[in-house]
């Protein structure tokens, strides 16, 4: 097994590369020179930001310092929009990120697992019409929608009508500077619980349409008949054996997800204004801030490599007849 | 192991982790707030990029640093188009008109404790550290980004900031001749000759006086470790999140403007009552960055902001869109309204470099004319902006000399004037447009100038005129225009300071792009009038000269404009104190809470 991910680590190195390559070469198309100095800058400004930017070099010096500063896990950089170190920023992104996504990958992945294997057992009759329905309904509507209704009937009205309503409208300044505020059970319930059953409607529809296909197939299975001719209960044949065998699919999807829990959810970080990885990035993007966009394209890659091979190796210890090779 | 061992070990180790991050969470900097005043504040936008007055240049950057440092000088909470000193004694002199500059600096001003003094203790502020503190301006390791400012003012400062780049290191202790040391606390600075917008220089947020050894000792880090004068000390910041500041036990006698000193109506509005008592009033005040309106209006809503600026989308829940009165409902709650004019400069520029539109022969401006006279501006503010934003003539906002009466300028092409657009087109040499090539327009992209651009597509197209908006995020259109490449381009312009100069020197030759000459016009007769106004103070004669100059601008039909903004705000009852303005940040320290009403 370690033969096998040392050799798709190694395959997945130009992968990397040039994932970065193609990111640092279209930054390069527009100038975040104007973007940092405004609308007043003088010729020398301008000259004098170029030269501190680095951008007067050669791109492909360019490129090879920030592969080197990579090799050498150096995040020391500072953002150009904020002055603070890329790696700071990186490192207290994460947190909040996780303390959103870690609850809705779980909760949501649960519930829909749960709702397919019902389905998939009631195929045609009305609870899974039901549960369909509903569960397009929740995709359909905009995530937006649900974060401006949410905000609004979520908390802003209860907290007129009820005193002590746990659900803030969004992070104020109290979460301070540690990026572990989030992790306080009342922060969490404050801050976190509306956008992370925000994000587990919206995500549901989807998980659920996906699996309920997964568990259909399964259940139409021949050893499900003869589990069933041999007297397991519906119960025993839903959570046990046929659960069991449908987690090839259910790891896929559930790997694809994770990186996800890092790089958090734009829409819903910006509205609640917390401080995650999502709103760091949209940040940075939308200043041209090239070393913080540079760094998370890095990570994000390797993110989604090492999931992608993770995914693989999962599949052989759920799946005796799947061999690494 | 049995399963109920495992089980609870399971347990036992997941309590440790809760209990432990608990126990982290809470102990990370534990104040008892309960015991404080503090004020919730927010801000719409991303918030400042550092809080190093000399990199600054944001509103934002500007409201975080007011809170720290100081200026020489401030503009009045009673009337923030008027200066008084803050740092000193008496407003500076000078016995020479105007060349010479006398200062004198309040005793035991003293900046924050701070580790990077000895023993932690703030040290008084001194001549040294205003000097110190206008040289990093001519550093080119700040980026030079408020040179501007200075430049070509001090005496001997453009030489020294020359002299100083080129050399290996930059030495602060080198003398400028413009600079000159009386004692600890008095000092003189000789200008090149006089400019008369010094003084406001001066009370511009990125002239704010720091100390050295705070700088030295940060280094890279200064940005976000301020060490100055003001009212708050710097608790956190989050960037783009949210800014907290304690109050500066040590901060200097600084009293709330006298009750005789407030007008009327400011009266009616209880902003009075605290006069003569020393500030700040509050222990603590904590700043949110909204970057969407939504959760900032219901915050305000739900009481825990002190005040908040009303978007455009929420204007209407506010306020009746006929008579502009709050609404009954806002009224019952004890909410009080406040609105300022801002010194706006909306326009849609050309580039007198473009071979279509640009130049200064009869057909060139006619055609610019043309298309000016097409455009109705009253028809844009009525459908965009519910009628609130003032549609006037000229480069010189509302409020300061040379604004015209009524807002209109006979030179003006003041559109929509459909038959005199035709009349001019063929004078251009494009009857009923007929051989005009499509105009390149170029915008920052929102939903908004979407809108607006289709609405002026339509309205050339009435004289044949084909309009093609493009639209860019800001910095690539702000990069269009700098290397010329815009034939047409629109976005505004807020003033630095209360004085039509600063609009002015918008279309002085030297500025030109990427400058804030972003036009390129030049004209020499208007750069020689401009150099003149520089030199000269508030009289009829430098009207006159302003009138002069924005009738140039308009008569060669620079821009299509302008528009000035009216800024609406909501203020909660229980915040006292409260006059909201855009044209300094210092008043913050003026604020106070009833607890009482606000419970």
């Amino acid at each position: 097994m370690w033969t096998y991910i040392v050799r798709r680590t190694l395959y997945n190195i130009p992968v990397f590369l040039s994932i970065i390559f193609v990111v640092m070469l279209a930054l390069r198309v527009n100038d975040p020179v104007s973007a940092q100095l405004g609308k007043n800058a003088s010729q020398q400004q301008i000259e004098l930001l170029t030269e501190e930017m680095g951008l007067n070099q050669p791109f492909l010096e360019q490129y090879g310092r920030f592969i080197w500063k990579l090799v050498r896990l150096d995040f020391d950089e500072r953002s150009w929009d904020q002055g603070f170190p890329v790696g700071e920023m990186i490192l207290n992104a994460i947190p909040p990120s996780m303390a959103v996504t870690i609850p809705t990958l779980t909760i949501t992945a649960s519930i829909a697992i749960c709702v397919g294997l019902i389905s998939a057992f009631n195929r045609g009759r009305v609870i899974d019409k039901t549960l369909m329905f509903v569960a397009v309904i929740g995709m359909s509507i905009s995530v937006l929608v649900y974060i401006i209704i949410g905000q609004y009937w979520g908390a802003f009205l209860p907290s007129q009508k009820v005193d002590g309503w746990p659900f803030q409208i969004s992070v104020d300044a109290s979460a301070g500077e540690t990026p572990w505020f989030f992790f306080n059970p009342a922060n969490w319930v404050a801050f976190c619980m509306l956008p992370v059953m925000i994000n587990v409607t919206v995500a549901l529809g989807y998980d659920t349409r996906f699996y309920r296909a997964v568990m259909v197939e399964e259940s139409q299975r021949d050893y499900i008949r003869t589990a069933r001719a041999k007297g397991a209960s519906i119960k025993r044949v839903m959570f046990v054996h046929m659960l069991k065998n449908a987690m090839i699919p259910i790891i896929t999807r559930i790997m694809i997800s994770l990186p996800f829990i890092i790089t958090g959810s734009i829409l819903i970080e910006v509205y609640f204004s917390i401080p995650g990885m999502g709103r760091t990035l949209i940040n940075a993007i939308n200043a041209k801030d090239f070393p913080v966009i540079q760094a998370f394209t890095a990570l994000f890659s390797a993110l989604f490599i090492a999931s992608n091979i993770l995914t693989d190796v999962l599949y052989a210890l759920a799946d005796p007849r799947v061999r690494l090779s | 192991m049995s399963i109920w061992t495992r089980t609870r070990i399971s347990l036992t180790i997941a309590a440790a982790v809760v209990g432990a991050l608990t126990l982290q969470t809470q102990g990370a900097g534990v104040v008892d707030k309960d015991d404080l005043k503090v004020i919730q504040l927010p801000i719409l936008t991303d918030g400042p990029k550092s809080l190093d007055p000399v990199e600054g240049s944001t509103t934002y950057d500007n409201m975080a640093c007011a809170q720290f440092y100081e200026t020489l000088l401030t503009n009045k909470y009673t009337n923030p188009m008027e200066m008084e000193p803050l740092l000193l004694t008496e407003m500076p002199t000078s016995s020479d008109g105007g060349t010479t500059w006398h200062f004198k600096l309040k005793p035991d001003v003293y900046f924050h404790d701070n580790e990077c003094f000895p023993g932690g203790k703030g040290r008084a502020i001194t001549a040294d550290d205003v000097f110190y503190s206008l040289k990093r301006l001519a550093d080119a390791q700040h980026k030079l980004e408020n040179w501007w400012l200075l430049d070509g003012t001090i005496l001997g400062f453009n030489q020294y900031k020359d002299e100083q780049n080129a050399a290996d290191r930059f030495d602060y202790d080198a003398p400028v001749e413009g600079f000159r040391k009386i004692n600890d606390l008095e000092f003189e600075i000789v200008l090149e000759k006089p400019v008369y917008r010094f003084l406001y220089v001066l009370s511009m947020f990125q002239t704010s006086i720091v100390a050295r050894e705070a700088v030295e000792f940060y280094g890279d880090d200064f940005s976000r470790n301020p060490v100055g004068t003001g009212p708050f000390i710097l608790d956190t910041w989050v960037p783009k999140q949210s800014l907290t500041a304690n109050r500066n036990p040590n901060y200097h006698p600084v009293f709330y403007p006298e009750r005789s000193e407030w007008s009327k109506a400011d009266k009616r509005n209880r902003l009075h009552r605290a006069g003569g008592k020393q500030v700040p009033f509050v222990d603590r005040v904590e700043f949110t960055m909204f970057a969407e309106p939504q959760p900032m209006w219901l915050e305000f809503s739900k009481g825990k902001l002190g005040y908040t600026q009303v978007p455009e989308e929420y204007f209407t829940e506010a306020f009746d869109l006929a008579s502009r009165e709050l609404k009954e409902d806002w009224l019952r709650k004890g909410v009080r309204p406040h609105s300022n004019m801002l010194l706006d400069f909306t326009f849609r520029g050309f580039n007198m470099e473009d071979e279509l539109l640009g130049g200064y022969t009869p057909e060139k401006i006619a055609l610019r004319r043309a298309i000016s006279y097409a455009i109705d501006l009253e028809e844009i503010n009525k459908t965009f902006y519910n009628g609130r934003r003032i549609v006037y003539d000229g480069p010189i906002p509302p409020g300061l000399d040379g604004h015209p009466e009524n807002h209109r300028a006979e030179a003006a092409a003041r559109g929509p004037n459909l038959s005199k657009a035709q009349e001019l087109l063929a004078l251009a040499g494009y009857p009923n447009g007929e051989g005009l090539p499509p105009i390149r327009f170029v915008s920052s992209q929102t939903t908004l100038n979407n809108a607006v651009g289709e609405m002026v597509k339509r309205q050339l197209a009435e004289v044949n005129i084909k309009f093609e908006p493009v639209y860019f995020d800001f910095s690539t259109m702000i990069e269009n225009v700098n290397k010329k490449k815009a034939p047409m381009f629109g976005f505004a312009w807020a003033s630095d300071y209360p004085d039509a100069e600063n609009n002015l020197a918008l279309f002085y030759g030297p500025n030109e792009s990427p400058g804030s000459n972003h036009y390129n016009y030049k004209r020499p007769e208007y750069d020689a009038l401009y150099e003149k106004i520089l030199t000269m103070g508030p009289s009829d004669e430098r009207t006159a000269i302003y009138e002069q100059m924005r009738d140039m601008v308009l008569e060669d039909c620079v821009y299509v404009g302008g528009m000035a903004r009216e800024r609406f705000y909501l203020i909660n009852p229980w915040l006292r104190n409260c006059k909201p303005t855009e044209r300094y940040y210092g008043w913050f320290k003026f604020l106070d809470v009833d607890e009482e009403a606000r419970d």
